[in-house]
């Protein structure tokens, strides 16, 4: 292992469904001989790509969970996570890019740039991931990666900059050009092993000199030692690299190379490219909590001799009990070392320490700041961070959405119902986008999750790893509450029946909250309700958004204003207030036009122009409100916002509609009011399953 | 304030308007400048009158993508209803989102049939029935007048109200007996309106002493509504944001 941190890379490799991900990360292991043999993902030899461990990813031809695994390439070590192409796993992406220093975004030379490309370029922006772009598939028909290149300026906002341009493209494509050292470089043997290099053939020979003018030009915007050198007609190779690493780093480039990973072309300068110009941990600014100052965000020295600083980004269920994924941002972490849970208090003992290849593990006595290892036998949730006794520092919190939509799940007999409670146990702490609880109207257990496809994936990995055999109800959406108009309140709840009564009057009004779940106001002037019953109105009206009073749904946006009110010295209590916050609660959103609210989904739908019109007409059949379409050759994509309730099943449809030759992705748009026809039918529906 | 507060103060209501003062929605407009002195904005301000007074609207956007056309909309809807303090902005907003279209394409895919095609799939298949439709970044130099002829027809058939952008250049000296701009100079008799965005210098009143440059917003032609062209109005520099002058 290399002590020194410039040395290290932790990158991330994300990009659209299908662009060849774990197809370029198999390549990367092979060359840097972690793996001696390639397995392709749909391969005929049914082994499955290295990175692709879990079953069900091998069969699918999909990469679910990231995996991480650790390669070393001219005296570097770098920690690769996998992540997956589908919209509805994005939590996996962001926690990935949470704890990386830096990614590979690859596009495909024909699709470009796609829905899901735009999703995880905008997920880099937010957490500062500085990136190169890597067009891969150049040998397929209809590949141009120039027009690619120009999309990522104008689709994702980035300043692309191409540092290789292509030998021949589709069937023809034979190499790259270099155009810092402007050679061209052909990929020989069996498996691409051989990089030999050659002069630049005559006829691209004046393309690839337009095309180092170009890159001097925006590269020297980084270093005036670089601009002057062109001013005077000598950059080196190595100016033109300190620049384009400057201004990768600061984010205000990205480099740009092109290949063909499955044809085993490009992938070794990208390894070059990956070291020359991506960040090593002490490049960025990690940020971390002081938990003793209010929180105050606090910068990481990234010093192996500092006190230990680490977060536990993944879990995983192996064999040996549950492995936990952690990236160390500060300080050195040794066998043996006792650390500290900053969200539990609880200290653990750091049994085995581990550095993961896909699932194969190499046993390590420690790890330095920057290093992403796994351990063992610590119990812990996903997002934790564990510091050195006495340090008192939390990672930032991960933006994590919420679930939109639900199922039941029934276990068939006592046994299945263990296996899954234990899965389910694993998966919510795995996966915080996935969550699960008991229903106490039915008594069933409910899951719920991103979108329709995670859930099945978890429905299947409870049946493949855990044996439980389930029965499964029908998707279920998250439907809300909310009022649509200002109304007063002026309740009060009295109860004499003996004893110490109960007296709290509440006053004021409810009104629509646009941007936000809850709000409450005190307006309560003179002290008409004292001020310690206050926080009890609060508290009742908090319970009031538990259950809506239309069908039991959750409310939402809402803005509560108390402003007068009344107590008694002697009956008024805490419970009383609360009581008359229930009471007043419940009067206000009755006069407040009360509506339920349904989740919307964005729904992008890619394909060939000729599909356009039914494309459009299926979504709105589906109650979809087309936002707009964009048109490029014979390519169209279709944006909507469709409610989710009407997505169920559409996969299929769209496949028979276009013969298989379109594809959509869906995520989390907002919550928007159900026509009132259908609300109707909502209700009832809600009212059935409760009372059957 | 109301939106109809809006609606009655929006300088723009002078386009909106025929000889005899009645609301006429029913043309075939243009909005012809030098590149960046604020087309699309226009554009998008007469489409958002619209949008304000219930209509729906089919924004073809030529060479731009669909998240920087949404952008355009969302900040001048932001200026009005900041400007304006419109009671229930968010409902408003989403009412417009509702009763707007976005069709992008890219220049080398854009053509009149084509946007013929995908306007009959909206409204034979009832996704979306225009009643106004703006074409940002129209072509004029490679169109020809049997294309500009048949979006007019399309117009007159469908009571569409059309409104066109177009760019004109300073090299280019050609102009119509209206004073229409090359390349739209050749095809002016199509338009019922045409409107001149210039950067002009005026002699300005006390309060803002000196020549001070500003887009000047010349209405050239009005057949409907027979617009005194004296009737200048200004964009504000900084918002693009029409104005009286």
């Amino acid at each position: 292992m290399n002590r020194n941190l410039d040395r290290v890379r932790n990158i991330g490799i994300s990009a659209h469904i299908d662009s060849g991900k774990t197809t370029l990360t198999e390549r990367i292991l092979y060359y840097t001989q972690r793996i001696h043999a390639i397995h392709e993902v749909r391969g005929k030899d049914g082994v499955g790509a290295t990175m692709d461990s879990m079953e069900l990813e091998k069969e699918r031809g999909i990469t679910i969970q990231s995996a991480a695994t650790y390669c070393t390439w001219k005296d570097h070590d770098i920690n690769i996570i996998d992540t997956p192409g589908h919209v509805d796993f994005t939590i996996e992406v962001e926690r990935a890019l949470r704890v990386l220093d830096s990614a590979i975004l690859i596009l495909c030379s024909v699709g470009g740039v796609q829905s899901q490309t735009i999703t995880v370029n905008r997920q880099m922006t937010r957490y500062g991931v500085p990136r190169i772009a890597f067009i891969n598939k150049c040998d397929r028909t209809g590949a141009n990666p120039y027009r690619v290149t120009d999309q990522i300026r104008d689709k994702l906002g980035l300043n692309p900059v191409l540092l290789q341009i292509p030998i021949g493209l589709e069937g023809d494509l034979e190499g790259v050009i270099d155009l810092i050292t402007m050679k061209a470089l052909y990929f020989d043997g069996d498996m691409g092993e051989i990089v030999r290099e050659e002069e630049i053939p005559d006829h691209l020979r004046e393309e690839a000199d337009a095309r180092h003018e170009e890159l001097i030009d925006a590269a020297s915007m980084f270093s005036d030692k670089l601009m002057e050198a062109a001013l005077e007609g000598t950059p080196t190779p190595d100016m033109i690299r300190d620049a384009v690493r400057t201004g990768t780093i600061s984010l205000d480039m990205v480099p740009v190379l092109v290949g063909s990973a499955y044809k085993n072309k490009g992938v070794q300068p990208l390894l070059n490219a990956l070291i020359d110009y991506l960040a090593a941990p002490g490049d960025i600014d990690n940020k971390g909590l002081n938990l003793d100052n209010n929180e105050e965000e606090i910068s990481l020295s990234s010093d192996p001799d500092d006190p230990l600083v680490s977060l536990a980004f993944k879990l995983e269920d192996g064999r040996y009990g549950q492995l936990t994924y952690i990236r160390i941002y500060s300080g050195t972490l040794k066998k043996g070392d006792t650390i500290f849970n900053s969200r539990t208090d609880r200290k653990c003992k750091v049994g085995r320490l581990v550095r993961m290849h896909s699932d194969e593990m190499e046993e390590i006595q420690e790890a330095r700041a920057g290093d992403i290892v796994a351990l063992f036998g610590i119990d812990c949730s996903s997002g934790d961070t564990f510091t050195a006794t006495g340090v008192s520092v939390s990672m930032t919190s991960m933006h994590v959405p919420a679930p939109v939509i639900s199922l039941a799940v029934v276990p068939v007999d006592n046994k299945a119902q263990v296996n899954m409670s234990k899965a389910l146990n694993r998966f919510t702490k795995e996966d915080p986008t996935f969550k699960s609880h008991v229903d106490p109207e039915t008594s069933e257990t409910i899951i719920s999750g991103m979108g329709e496809l995670h859930l099945e994936v978890y429905i299947q990995r409870m049946h493949r790893e855990y044996d439980a055999e389930i029965e499964v109800g029908a998707p279920q959406v998250a439907y809300r509450e909310t009022i649509t108009k200002r109304a007063e309140f002026n309740y009060t709840h009295k109860k004499q029946t003996g004893g110490s009564g109960q007296f709290g009057r509440v006053a004021g009004f409810i009104e629509p909250l646009e941007d936000g779940e809850y709000e409450f106001v005190d307006k309560i002037v003179g002290g008409s309700i004292p001020r310690e019953f206050i926080s009890s109105c609060d508290k009742g009206f908090k319970k009031c958004l538990q259950k809506g009073s239309m069908a039991d749904f959750p409310v939402t946006g809402v803005r509560v204003i108390i402003n007068d009110g009344s107590s008694h010295s002697v009956d008024s209590s805490d419970v009383a207030f609360q009581l008359a916050a229930v009471g007043a609660f419940k009067e206000g959103v009755s006069k407040a036009g009360p509506a339920l609210l349904e989740p919307v989904m964005k729904v992008v739908v890619e394909g060939p122009s000729e599909f356009q019109g039914g494309v459009m007409g299926s979504l709105n059949q589906r109650r979809g409100l087309i936002v707009g379409t964009f048109e490029e050759g014979h390519y169209t994509v279709v944006e909507a916002e469709v409610p989710l309730s009407n997505m169920f099943g559409y996969s299929t449809v769209l496949r028979s509609l276009t013969q298989g030759k379109a594809e959509f992705t869906m995520e989390f748009a907002a919550y928007r009011q159900i026509p009132a026809g259908l609300a109707d039918e909502v209700i009832q529906e809600a009212k059935k399953r409760r009372n059957p | 304030m109301t939106r109809d507060d809006f609606l009655q103060k929006n300088p723009l209501r002078i386009l909106n308007l025929d000889a005899d003062g009645k609301a006429v929605d029913q043309r075939m407009g243009l909005v012809i400048a030098r590149a960046g002195l604020g087309k699309t904005a226009i554009l998008v301000q007469i489409a958002l009158d619209s949008l304000l007074r219930g209509k729906r609207v089919v924004h073809v956007s030529i060479g731009q993508n669909l998240d920087k056309t949404r952008t355009r909309y969302d900040d001048v809807y932001n200026d009005i209803s900041k400007a304006y303090d419109f009671e229930n902005g968010v409902t408003i907003r989403d009412e417009i989102m509702r009763n707007r279209m976005i069709m992008t394409f890219n220049e080398s895919v854009f053509s009149v049939p084509r946007l013929e095609e995908r306007l009959n799939d909206l409204i034979v298949q009832d996704i979306f029935r225009p009643d106004g439709l703006v074409i940002d970044d129209f072509d004029f130099t490679a169109a020809d007048k049997k294309n500009l002829s048949e979006v007019h027809e399309l117009a007159k058939e469908t009571g569409l109200n059309v409104w066109f952008s177009a760019v004109c250049h300073r090299d280019d000296p050609r102009i119509s007996e209206n004073g229409v701009p090359a390349p739209c100079h050749e095809t002016d008799d199509l338009f019922d309106t045409i409107v001149l965005l210039q950067l002009e210098s005026r002699k300005t009143k006390a309060e803002r002493p000196g020549n001070e440059k500003v887009i000047g917003l010349n209405i050239l032609k009005d057949t409907i509504g027979g617009t005194d062209s004296s009737k200048i109005l200004n964009l504000d520099p900084a918002t693009l944001m029409i104005i009286r002058d």
